[in-house]
């Protein structure tokens, strides 16, 4: 009776790591610059790994595999945002510019800029005072 | 004089006291011999390291020492906004919408490690990673941004995390 | 119905970190291949925790904590070293 309670836990936590898991592995397919690929990827880094752990910890065969999965946990709550912050200070610190989706879905005022790269027409230079620099 | 010596003889204990409870738990032992061990290999690294463990210039007492009940309050709060923002961007990524932009705001939090538990729990939940922690001043990627406005970004980005977290380490 | 569980979860867990490394051999740059090392070291920990408790042994979770607690600092190795030479590199031109 119990068994099959927790194998319903699993099942579910399962289910999620694996819909999380999939979508994080494509999101790190998708998206143009480091940045939004690693937002996408903290959904399989982060999200589907500690469902695993939860459907693991259901299915735990004894107190000491438990009580090392709970500790397991724990820590991984502390290592894995400090992996992900090495990761994106190491993208910031070396320049790569954040990627800008041409139509997102709030919508700036409209600029030039492509690839990170602001493109200037040769023909009308920008005034000094115009703010973009 | 008299303060500093009983301050780093609180920190000697209670960086001997933490490694010890790291050692019980790891061992998962009750042996004679593995808790003798244990004592005398945590009172010494305790010794040699709690310059390190707990800074001299660490306010009091209560900045670095959480309230365990609020702290696990707090860690099921944060595992509950995991999988919620977790769902956003999922639909976020399914129809393909995105608007990343990099915000900077500061926070309210006095201690240190105040401060960096909340710029882990903005790394942990998918859709915010904290770029750069200097001082109170917050750095963050936010990948569904719906604000250019810095204030309104920091408010929504912290969300409840630094409400609880100031009542953590108060 | 537990075996086919944790069966199909490591073959799925496989199935993502062959995901994972074909990003790091893919990656035009050196952060897209430190993104995908991340997710490939939470992947070994998730496969590490389903493969103790598949055959009941604590000793499978003790390699994971382990690996958990030192995994960053390969990345920040490598974060370190990919830096310095960026700026060597800089430095030169």
């Amino acid at each position: 009776m119990i068994s099959i309670v927790t194998e319903l836990i699993a099942l579910a936590a399962f289910t999620s790591a694996a819909v999380f898991g999939t979508a994080g592995i494509i999101g790190l397919y998708r998206f143009p610059d480091p940045y939004a690929r690693m937002q996408a990827s903290s959904l399989c880094g982060t999200t589907a790994v500690f469902s695993v752990f939860l459907g693991s910890l259901a299915l735990a065969p004894s107190w000491a595999v438990a009580t090392r999965l709970v500790v397991l946990m724990a820590f991984f709550l502390v290592s894995g945002p400090t992996g992900g912050h090495i990761v994106a200070r190491f993208a910031w610190n070396s320049g790569i510019d954040p990627w800008r989706p041409v139509s997102p879905v709030i919508r700036p005022a409209r600029r030039r800029f492509g690839g990170g790269k602001v493109e200037r027409a040769k023909d009308s230079p920008l005034p000094p005072e115009s703010g973009i620099d | 004089m008299r303060a500093a010596r009983a301050w780093r003889v609180i920190r000697f204990g209670i960086t001997s006291i933490a490694l010890y409870a790291v050692w019980l738990l790891f061992t998962a032992s009750l042996d004679a011999f593995s808790l003798i061990t244990g004592a005398v290999g945590s009172v010494a690294i305790g010794a040699l390291t709690h310059d390190v463990f707990i800074a001299e210039h660490e306010a009091s007492y209560r900045s670095f020492m959480p309230n365990p009940f609020l702290l696990v309050a707090f860690l099921v709060f944060l595992i509950y906004s995991m999988y919620l923002s977790s769902i956003q961007m999922l639909v976020a990524l399914v129809r393909g919408h995105a608007s990343p932009r990099v915000v900077h705001f500061r926070t309210r939090l006095k201690s240190d490690l105040a401060r960096m538990v909340l710029s882990n729990a903005i790394t942990f939940t998918p859709g915010t990673i904290t770029l750069d922690l200097d001082d109170d001043h917050l750095t963050v990627h936010w990948f569904l941004a719906t604000t250019r406005h810095s204030r309104a970004a920091g408010e929504i980005v912290k969300g409840r995390f630094e409400g609880y977290l100031r009542r953590v380490w108060s | 119905m537990r075996q086919i569980l944790l069966d199909g979860m490591q073959w799925f867990l496989v199935a993502c970190a062959v995901g994972a490394v074909i990003r790091i051999l893919a990656g035009p740059s050196a952060a897209d291949r430190l993104v995908a090392l991340n997710v490939l070291s939470g992947i070994v920990l998730a496969f590490l925790a389903i493969r103790g408790v598949m055959e009941g042994q604590a000793i499978y979770l003790d390699v994971a904590l382990v690996y958990d607690i030192f995994g960053f600092l390969g990345l920040l190795a490598i974060a370190r070293f990919l830096k310095e030479k960026a700026m060597g590199a800089g430095e030169d031109e």
